[in-house]
């Protein structure tokens, strides 16, 4: 059973970008509270999976080949859309693109491609998805960032960058967008399955010492957040970036 | 997955739980399942809000408690805990803001009391402690349980004249992320709820005036601030510990120039 508030029956949300093969979980989250959900990405086998997933909770799902770095795909995404549902009350802005070097040996190329996937791909589509929303001046914009939104990491320049981005962008929006009733937030999750990510268990054992909670970030820890934010029962909240990341953010 | 956020079977202690964002919280926990121990100093006011959970069909006690006093913090935790055999959740919500403390009493700085100094310190942070205190053996005990310590924005910023609230604000969130690191192998989460303004005690035309200076344009419900403590108090948060909330309708998300003033630029 859903907790009063938290319920999104009605609601359509659009979840874009599938960065770190969350599609399917974060899609699950909103159809169980209730939404019906449009994926957009270029990802084709990992956006069948989450309309099934959709359509398993009884939700109705389409599945639109979006590159999310294009303007202009973008918004024919949105309009297929609302021509589809009328409306859309929730973008989750969920493109990750992990990289890794030092900075000496980051190229230019590379630094554009992961500003662009990261944060340029979250302007784009906030912008083209809120045009929609600032129509019926209401609706909900969720960014999954990282704990690297606040803190430091050797090595990740461009992906700190790219994500300390994301979380201004997101407190700037909230106030342009406040009095339109448009909420804008962002959650920041922490450190995942080393195994997905191919890390060797030898960087996996101090790293899971070094969380408070003792155990890495699973898709599911973040669930109950995101339809919380996406939900009627955050009227109250917006500008902020909500960590899940096991306390390692409250660590000196 | 959204199962967990259910609360059926809890037991939860909120202290201030007389006061406006300490009932709505009460209210919202026990709408998800748990029953309430109000604690308060205020015995009307904490009689009242008990009442009304037994209205939604939960039980409810009310222990008069101040909690700037140890010995009475840990006589009511004792009575909580063998109210109905334990306490899952500790909502510290009891606090002070008003002119008694010394903050924004239309003084200088200097002529502040150790006495006003010590009420407000004492309200706002030392009784997030005793409570705390008074349950962490029991919860360690059980390898489980939440506390969910009601912060401030004004523990992130400072406010002209708010020396006492802002410093226990920003105490009570160190706190909160010390305690996390210290209880969190023990199965233990304590995370903070930092509100902006919300209607509570002060009249309904003061908070009208504050309204435009919020960047939603209003001030906060109290029954808005519920499903958070919902949810921060609920095994769907089970990855998230030592973590501050603010809740402000975006008030923290600027700050640096007037809400609605827009520089014009051109570029």
């Amino acid at each position: 059973m859903i907790p009063k508030g938290f319920s999104l029956e009605g609601k359509v949300a659009v979840v874009a970008g599938a960065g770190r093969s969350w599609l399917k979980a974060l899609a699950s989250f909103l159809a169980e509270a209730g939404a019906d959900v449009a994926l957009a990405d270029q990802d084709r086998k990992q956006m069948e999976e989450a309309a099934q997933e959709v359509k398993n909770w009884g939700r109705q799902a389409i599945v639109i080949p979006t590159d999310v770095t294009s303007y202009q795909q973008i918004e024919e995404m949105a309009v297929a859309v609302t021509s589809q549902w009328e409306k859309i009350d929730i973008l989750v802005n969920s493109m990750d693109l992990q990289f890794a070097q030092p900075l000496l040996e980051v190229t230019e190329e590379e630094w554009h491609r992961v500003i662009t996937t990261n944060l340029t791909a979250v302007f784009l589509c906030t912008k083209a998805v809120g045009k929609h929303m600032m129509e019926r001046k209401e609706g909900k914009v969720i960014t999954i960032t990282s704990v690297l939104a606040e803190r430091g990491l050797p090595n990740s320049t461009a992906y700190c960058a790219s994500k300390g981005g994301v979380g201004q962008f997101t407190k700037a929006l909230a106030l342009e967008w406040a009095r339109q009733n448009i909420r804008v937030n962002a959650i920041g999750v922490g450190w995942i399955s080393g195994e997905a990510e191919g890390e060797e268990g030898e960087l996996r054992d101090p790293l899971v010492r070094y969380i408070p909670l003792r155990r890495l970030y699973r898709p599911d820890d973040l669930g109950a957040l995101l339809v919380y934010l996406a939900s009627d029962a955050s009227s109250y909240v917006t500008g902020q970036t909500y960590f899940v990341s096991g306390g390692v953010m409250a660590h000196g | 997955m959204l199962e967990k956020l259910t609360l059926d079977g809890k037991v939860a202690v909120v202290t201030g739980g007389g006061g406006g964002l300490g009932t709505a919280i009460s209210l919202a926990l026990a709408e998800a399942g748990a029953d309430i121990i109000v604690t308060d100093f205020r015995p009307k006011d904490g009689e009242s809000a008990a009442a009304e959970v037994v209205g939604l069909g939960r039980r409810a006690v009310f222990i008069a408690t101040d909690v700037t006093k140890s010995e009475e913090v840990n006589g009511m935790m004792a009575r909580a805990i063998s109210q109905w055999g334990k306490v899952d959740i500790l909502v510290n919500c009891a606090g002070i803001v008003r002119e008694e403390t010394g903050d924004r009493a239309g003084k200088p700085f200097w002529e502040i009391t150790d006495q006003e100094w010590h009420l407000g310190i004492d309200t706002n942070l030392t009784g997030a402690f005793f409570c705390s205190r008074a349950v962490a053996k029991h919860m360690v005990e059980r390898r489980g349980g939440r506390i969910i310590n009601i912060a401030s924005g004004f523990g992130l910023r400072g406010l002209r004249g708010g020396f006492m609230y802002c410093t226990a604000k920003a105490g009570v969130i160190l706190l909160t992320m010390s305690l996390a690191l210290s209880l969190g192998r023990e199965g233990i989460r304590i995370n903070a709820i930092a509100p902006g303004l919300f209607r509570t005690w002060q009249s309904k035309e003061m908070y009208d005036t504050r309204d435009p200076f919020i960047p939603v344009g209003r001030v906060g419900y109290p029954r808005e601030i519920g499903a958070l403590a919902v949810y921060l108090a609920s095994d769907a948060s089970d990855y998230v510990t030592g973590e501050v909330f603010a809740i402000d309708g975006g008030t923290l998300a600027g700050g640096s120039a007037p809400t609605g003033y827009a520089p014009v630029i051109p570029i």
